[in-house]
């Protein structure tokens, strides 16, 4: 058993919004071995070539959350990415950026103000009243403990925030972090504020309806907490509590059942029809095109699905979509 | 130039599970308290601990049985009356930490789970998986946040105001963009973490660099048991990362270049759960003697494949994640390479059970308080037990906490601050930008590192050491002629390790000291040229601090006894 080692060409991103007026590259060729991860070429160079670049890190083995970059547009922690996993995958040259361009402020450190005002907005702890001497702990079975589905270990590390397409578009949108945190409380028996974070996590424009369903969250999260799980998680919750107000998007999830419940299969006029209203009327070019290529069944000739009895079985049984 | 100075009741430095659960003690008690941190308080490295947090409350177990095994562990030089205390609270302080949300694994009738770690007579370690101390983080600031703590996050607390047996605040610049202010205060906490990081091979975030610890020695206060260094038997190879005692406690083995399960010549008892100490020595010897594995000889295996692949998913996911990335082994198909790293300091800044810090063995200093890993309580002695330390740090924190709410109602006089006050951060800022010498930083830091685990790490000899200062003296007259490259106020990271290398180099001199003086081993602190340990000459404490000379001077403090008899300590 010996080192590996593989020769790599590092482009990094420079910019100091003392004195820069806009970013640049500087160049390293380093030889890195199999047991090295991203972190450990950023020290390299730090320490050996260029003292003044700056990036986040603390704990060194992906715990913490602070070195989050992109490398190759890749989200990843600095610490816990290996370099023979990223040559692998993109070949012998990495280019090391900050997670999001708009809000560096030093070379790999980003203003995270807004992540951290997203999560704040989520009440982020368990709302309860504490007994300050408890003779005894709360029981929570292992199965309760379950329904956390790991969302309790996000380490807040930015990678599916800066990564959400959603966010891009739409500086409102709190964003798959605080999503998952809303739902690593909403999920825990232990907690007394259930709907009052169901309703603030339920809000158009900022709340989990205005996810895009892309999965970028999933893919970015360094501690696999699957963020859009608890997406759809939360969704269903407003469904089993009640509260599932009437918007297009709960009108969508409805409609989908609806159709699946008639049909056996998805009826996709009637999907969009039923979730858009009014709104519809902006369908009507896509409907059209979809038409003329025979893609746009009539209501009369509708397919039906050949085990129907069973679906109906099995929707009466498990869904919890009404409102 | 114009400082601002704000003022508060209480200040806190630091953001792990001792500063959080202070900080939210105090807020509840209605007094004006801000912490300070160099990181996010989530990014505390409180966060890393895995294994467990130990209480006694199983059928089996009992406070009385924790307080043995710990003060066995701490090879006798833990203070009795404060081991006492920490396992009688140590039950209700969980429970209390599980009431604030924190996610620990359950039996299966809902209670809290806990399993066996080294030199604990019972499973008492307390867990969350292999994620202890990422719940318990999170929850202590979830709860703090709660209640409004204000935290001031990248800021770097470079000093205190300290006159007269009295302090007066701390004083700190934004990391941001180098805005500097003075926290005047009634009273400072100190929650600021470890020293492991003086060592090449450690286990320690890099912001464990242990700058409250010299800058309490910097005013000519003592600090206690500085030579007391645990190395932990299982860092990985060459990062010297941790994987937590979990995996010897759930049954992993210890192999050597020849598969002989080693240990049985070490601690025929134990095994692989003896005390730390035992543990790590016996590694290093093993690859002293050439039986070591790996592409560097440097390390031993830990086999944990007998486990199977679903147990291990189960209990020790992280460690599974942490030997694929930093290693490329999966420990569900082979076994891994473990080294002892330098993981905990055990000693630290000297304070009481209430958390007062000790001007000498007579005296406290008016307002000062410290708890966690940067205090010295003793609870640990000469060597600590797996899971006590998160237990030490959230426990101690919270009741530092109270303490200091309470001296604040009797009445802590606030002296009025100055800008003058802040002249020691300036010039050492001044210092580190504009000194235009030929030294660098990095280079000046890997020689203190590899130096201090070659010579004061877990073998040590009055040879070893006595190099060690030269060398010391060598580093500190080189680090005047430093000079870095960035002179730019926006997160200035290069200036930051400057000052971190200037602290590091001053405690080093403590950690050093104390081990030459120590003519005997004990615990963690190992001299091969006196193996046995000496009661009548050394079961006490080193107090040493820094006179007006810069040279070391100590006196030792009387461990507290009295509940349990001093005997050898064999595992």
């Amino acid at each position: 058993m010996s080192l590996e080692t593989k020769k790599v060409n590092f482009k990094v991103f420079r910019f100091n919004a003392e004195r820069d007026f806009l970013p640049y590259y500087e160049q390293y060729t380093l030889d890195v071995t199999h047991e090295e991860v991203v972190l450990d070429v950023l020290n390299r160079i730090k320490w050996e070539f260029s003292g003044s670049l700056s990036y986040r890190r603390s704990c060194r083995h992906g715990i913490c959350g602070s070195c989050s970059i992109k490398v190759n547009n890749k989200a990843v922690l600095a610490c816990k990415e290996r370099l023979f996993d990223l040559v692998e995958l993109f070949g012998d040259e990495l280019v090391i950026k900050p997670l999001s361009e708009a809000r560096v402020v030093k070379d790999l450190i980003i203003d995270k103000k807004d992540f951290w005002a997203k999560y704040d907005a989520v009440k982020p702890y368990l709302i309860d009243d504490i007994d300050e001497a408890p003779e005894v702990e709360n029981l929570v079975s292992p199965h309760e403990v379950e329904q956390i589905l790991d969302s309790e270990i996000c380490i807040q590390c930015g990678n599916c925030f800066y990564s959400c397409p959603a966010i891009e578009n739409n500086e409102e949108f709190f964003g798959p972090a605080a999503f998952a945190k809303a739902y690593r409380f909403a999920a825990d028996v232990r907690d007394n504020a259930k709907i009052e974070r169901l309703e603030i996590v339920n809000a158009p424009e900022q709340g989990v309806w205005d996810c895009m369903k892309c999965f970028e969250c999933a893919q970015a999260c360094p501690k696999d907490v699957n963020p859009i799980e608890k997406i759809t998680k939360l969704h269903n919750m407003y469904f089993q509590e009640g509260i599932a107000k009437s918007n297009v998007a709960t009108r969508h999830a409805y409609a989908f059942k609806r159709s699946v419940e008639k049909n056996g299969l998805l009826d996709e006029a009637d999907m969009v029809l039923y979730a858009e209203r009014l709104d519809v009327i902006k369908q009507m070019p896509n409907a059209l095109s979809m038409l003329k290529v025979g893609k746009l069944p009539m209501p009369w000739n509708q397919p039906k699905s050949e085990k129907l009895d069973e679906i109906k079985k099995l929707i009466k049984s498990s869904s919890t979509v009404k409102f | 130039m114009s400082i601002p100075i704000y003022t508060y009741d209480a200040v806190i430095v630091g953001a792990g599970l001792a500063g959080n659960a202070a900080a939210r003690e105090l807020q509840k008690a209605g007094k004006k308290v801000a912490v300070i941190t160099k990181l996010h308080p989530l990014r505390s490295h409180s966060g890393a601990a895995q294994g467990g947090i130990n209480a006694a409350f199983s059928a089996k177990d009992s406070e009385e049985l924790h307080m043995y095994d710990t003060i066995k562990g701490s090879d006798y030089l833990a203070d009795q009356d404060a081991v006492a205390f920490m396992c009688n609270e140590a039950p209700k302080t969980i429970r209390w930490a599980e009431r604030m949300g924190a996610v620990f694994s359950r039996t299966a009738d809902g209670k809290i789970a806990q399993r066996p770690f080294g030199g604990q007579s019972e499973p008492r370690a307390c867990y969350a998986k292999d994620r202890t101390g990422l719940t318990l983080l999170q929850t202590s600031y979830e709860q703090a946040h709660r209640e409004g703590v204000l935290f001031f996050d990248e800021w770097y607390a470079a000093d205190i105001i300290y006159k007269n047996g009295k302090i007066s605040g701390v004083v700190a610049f934004n990391i941001r963009n180098m805005d500097k202010a003075i926290f005047n205060a009634n009273a400072v906490m100190f929650a600021t973490g470890g020293y492991a990081r003086t060592y090449k091979i450690n286990s320690n975030a890099h912001a464990n660099t242990g700058d409250g610890l010299s800058i309490v020695a910097r005013h000519g206060l003592p600090l206690e048991d500085m030579e007391f260094v645990q190395f932990h038997p299982s860092g990985l190879s060459g990062s010297g990362i941790l994987i937590s005692e979990a995996a010897r406690g759930e049954g992993g083995k210890l192999l050597n270049s020849l598969g002989e399960r080693f240990m049985s010549k070490y601690a025929p008892n134990a095994m692989e759960l003896a005390s730390r100490d035992v543990v790590a020595r016996a590694i290093i010897e093993e690859i002293r003697q050439g039986r070591g594995v790996g592409p560097r000889k440097d390390a031993v295996y830990i086999d944990l494949t007998h486990l199977g692949a679903e147990k291990i998913m189960e209990r020790l996911p992280e460690l599974r994640d942490l030997a694929i990335t930093f290693l490329g082994l999966d420990m569900i198909k082979e076994p891994i390479l473990i080294s002892a790293t330098a993981h905990y300091s055990m000693g630290g800044i000297p304070v009481d059970i209430d958390g007062h810090v000790r001007k000498d063995n007579e005296s406290f200093v008016e307002g000062f308080y410290a708890a966690g890993e940067c205090a010295c309580v003793s609870v640990h002695g000469a060597n600590r037990l797996g899971a006590n330390s998160v237990l030490e740090a959230l426990l101690f924190g919270r009741h530092v906490g109270q303490s200091m709410a309470k001296d604040l109602d009797r009445g802590i006089a606030l002296r009025p601050a100055s800008l003058e006050d802040a002249q020691n951060m300036l010039d050492e800022m001044r210092f580190v930008l504009e000194n235009n010498g030929t030294e660098r930083v990095p280079e000046l830091r890997t020689l203190l590192q590899e130096s201090m685990t070659e010579n004061a790490g877990v073998f040590r000899s009055e040879e070893t050491l006595k190099k060690e200062l030269v060398i010391l003296d060598e580093l500190e007259a080189r680090y005047k002629n430093i000079r870095i490259e960035d002179k730019s106020k926006i997160f200035n990271t290069e200036m930051q390790e400057a000052i971190e290398l200037g602290h590091m180099l001053d405690y080093a001199r403590f950690i050093v000291d104390g081990a030459l003086r120590r003519q005997e081993s004990r615990g963690a602190h190992f001299r091969e040229d006196f193996p046995a340990r000496d009661d009548e000459k050394f079961l006490n404490h080193t107090m040493a601090y820094r006179d007006a000379n810069g040279k070391i001077v100590s006196y030792p403090r009387e461990v507290v006894l009295g509940r349990f008899e001093v005997k050898a300590r064999a595992y």
